[in-house]
């Protein structure tokens, strides 16, 4: 996993400097965006191994970029992490490699995010 | 409501249990039986309920300028019974001199009363015949040999129902007219001169046929209506429903968001404490700030949760009263402040679904911003009610000064308050009360000198 390299996208600044600290612990590379647009950016710009995706982007929805990244050529496994559980009625949601109700303990998305590494590898 | 039957003239009495139509017996003038059934066409047009369809019709049956019968009754087949559903006329001899000697003394003309019903009135038909009506329902077979066309029956008639109908009224001749649904029977209405023993004409007997198809569109017409006001009623409860687990989400995004975060970040700093201060002091900040969100947005919440449970119940409501009581409770500080409010409505009736406590403290709320933002001095509020098709439209308009920077990208959000202390929800609480109703609300400086918040709800119409 030292290697990989995963966005974070979350209109939380907060939420990113944790993901930022956390995760680079863990030896990941961390790259962040607060919007959409950064994510795109990003995404872009090549390098990305797999990304966690709010679904409430303030009046964006993470749900619609999803679709873009399966989409796409290249598709990056996304993990999705929301506060809310009933997303996960959404069938947009089912597109997603893993899906994360957000918490203080980051236990669950770490081990998510760990075996989503391992299987796009 | 009833009055003596009275013999047509040029009419021939029927035979018993045998229509007479194709007889070659004199009818009942023409003109007469079509003046008749088209003042009670006329009257039924309006009509929106079924049990006020039947009173029209059984009055016309009753009244002496109509059909003249002594009393009349109306039953409604549901599944395989015949129910009694409404009738008019005496229930004994004695209470029929008495109801026609009233009649004759006020001077009253039954067949005029059709085109203002009243509730006190079927209200009083409703309870004199409740329990004949009782009676008179049938389970079983309601067919009978003689049942597509009106006709007369005599006490011996084969027909196991019409048996029971002369045997519970009592009646030597009994005017049947069934009403049809294709093979079914939709209905029937029963009349007879129980009092008067008057003979039935044939004319009559025409004429009660004619005005039975017409309550049968009607009774139709008005069941439709009904039906159709469910139907907005349960879409305007599916559409509550839908925006209350909208706000849910919103909410519980609001909500566990921060919470999520700040005990993230307290985690992280009690497994890996930071030597560096100012990056402890730092992430204590940020939960400092997550914690202080959660609480705002909880207030919100129990704000919220409180408002809908007074506002669960949305109905019709006539929003133009509504609105002008609350600007009339406002007058009086209003004038006391130097501050004219007027409100505007239209005479006509504007209905929305609304909930009227839910509906009334909104707009107290934003006249009370109003008046606090020209606090300062005089100046004018502008209440009005507008509409178009679909839509009631409030609007509250204050020629105060412009909302505070902080407030104009949303006012409704909550958390910013223009007032000393406040605690900056009461607009938020008016988007979620009105959003429980389905509605919504706006809020424009688009004309100078103006700030206008607007409240719009769904037109019933």
């Amino acid at each position: 996993m030292s290697s990989s390299c995963v966005l974070f996208v979350d209109d939380e600044a907060g939420f990113l400097e944790l993901y930022r600290t956390v995760f680079s612990r863990l030896g990941i590379s961390v790259r962040t965006a607060e919007s959409l647009g950064q994510a795109r950016q990003a995404v872009a710009g090549g390098g990305i191994d797999a990304i966690v995706l709010d679904i409430r982007l303030g009046d964006e929805s993470g749900l619609s970029f999803l679709k873009e990244i399966n989409a796409s050529p290249a598709r990056i496994p996304v993990v999705l992490s929301t506060a809310y559980a009933r997303y996960q009625d959404d069938v947009s949601s089912w597109l997603a490699d893993g899906y994360v109700i957000k918490s203080s303990d980051l236990t669950e998305l770490k081990a998510t995010v760990q075996r989503v590494l391992e299987a796009a590898r | 409501m009833t009055a003596r039957s009275r013999r047509a003239p040029g009419s021939r009495m029927a035979v018993a249990g045998v229509p007479l139509a194709g007889r070659g017996v004199q009818r009942q003038k023409p003109h007469r039986v079509i003046e008749l059934v088209n003042r009670v066409s006329v009257a039924l047009e309006s009509v929106v309920d079924p049990d006020v369809a039947a009173w029209t019709v059984l009055v016309a049956f009753t009244a002496g300028e109509g059909l003249g019968f002594n009393r009349a009754y109306f039953l409604l087949s549901e599944g395989d019974e015949m129910r009694g559903t409404f009738g008019v006329g005496p229930r004994s001899q004695a209470e029929a001199r008495e109801i026609w000697a009233k009649l004759r003394r006020d001077q009253v003309t039954p067949l005029e009363s059709i085109a203002r019903p009243d509730n006190a009135t079927l209200a009083i038909e409703r309870e004199r015949s409740a329990e004949i009506l009782g009676w008179l329902s049938h389970r079983g077979d309601v067919k009978c040999a003689a049942w597509r066309r009106a006709f007369v029956a005599r006490p011996g008639h084969p027909s196991a129902c019409v048996g029971h109908w002369l045997d519970t009224l009592a009646s030597r001749l009994l005017v049947v007219v069934p009403l049809m649904a294709g093979d079914r029977p939709w209905g029937v209405i029963l009349a007879d001169n129980f009092v008067t023993q008057a003979p039935i004409y044939v004319g009559t007997l025409n004429a009660a046929e004619l005005l039975g198809h017409a309550l049968r569109a009607s009774v139709e017409r008005a069941r439709l209506i009904v039906r159709l006001g469910e139907e907005q009623r349960h879409r305007a409860a599916a559409e509550h429903a839908g925006t209350l687990i909208e706000t849910a989400r919103s909410l519980a995004h609001d909500l566990k968001n921060p919470l999520a975060l700040a005990g993230g970040l307290a985690a992280d700093l009690a497994a890996e404490p930071s030597r560096d201060a100012d990056l402890l002091a730092r992430r204590l900040g940020m939960v400092s700030e997550a914690i202080s969100r959660a609480e705002t947005r909880l207030a919100q919440l129990v704000d919220g949760l409180a408002n809908r449970a007074l506002s669960s119940t949305v109905e019709a409501v006539e929003v133009g009263g509504a609105v002008a009581r609350v600007a009339d409770v406002f007058r009086p500080l209003a004038f006391s402040r130097g501050v004219r409010l007027t409100c505007y409505r239209p005479a006509r009736p504007l209905i929305a679904m609304a909930s009227v406590p839910s509906l009334e403290r909104c707009v107290e709320n934003l006249i009370g911003n109003a008046l606090q933002a020209l606090a300062s001095g005089a100046g004018e509020i502008q209440v009005a009610v507008l509409a178009t098709e679909s839509q009631v439209r409030i609007e509250v308009a204050d020629s105060g000064p412009p909302l505070p920077a902080g407030l104009r990208a949303d006012p409704f959000a909550g958390g910013v308050s223009t007032r000393q202390g406040g605690s900056g929800l009461g607009l938020a609480s008016v988007r979620a009360q009105i959003q429980a109703m389905g509605g919504q609300v706006g809020y424009d400086e688009s004309q100078e000198g103006w700030t206008r918040f607007t409240i719009v709800l769904r037109r019933l119409t």
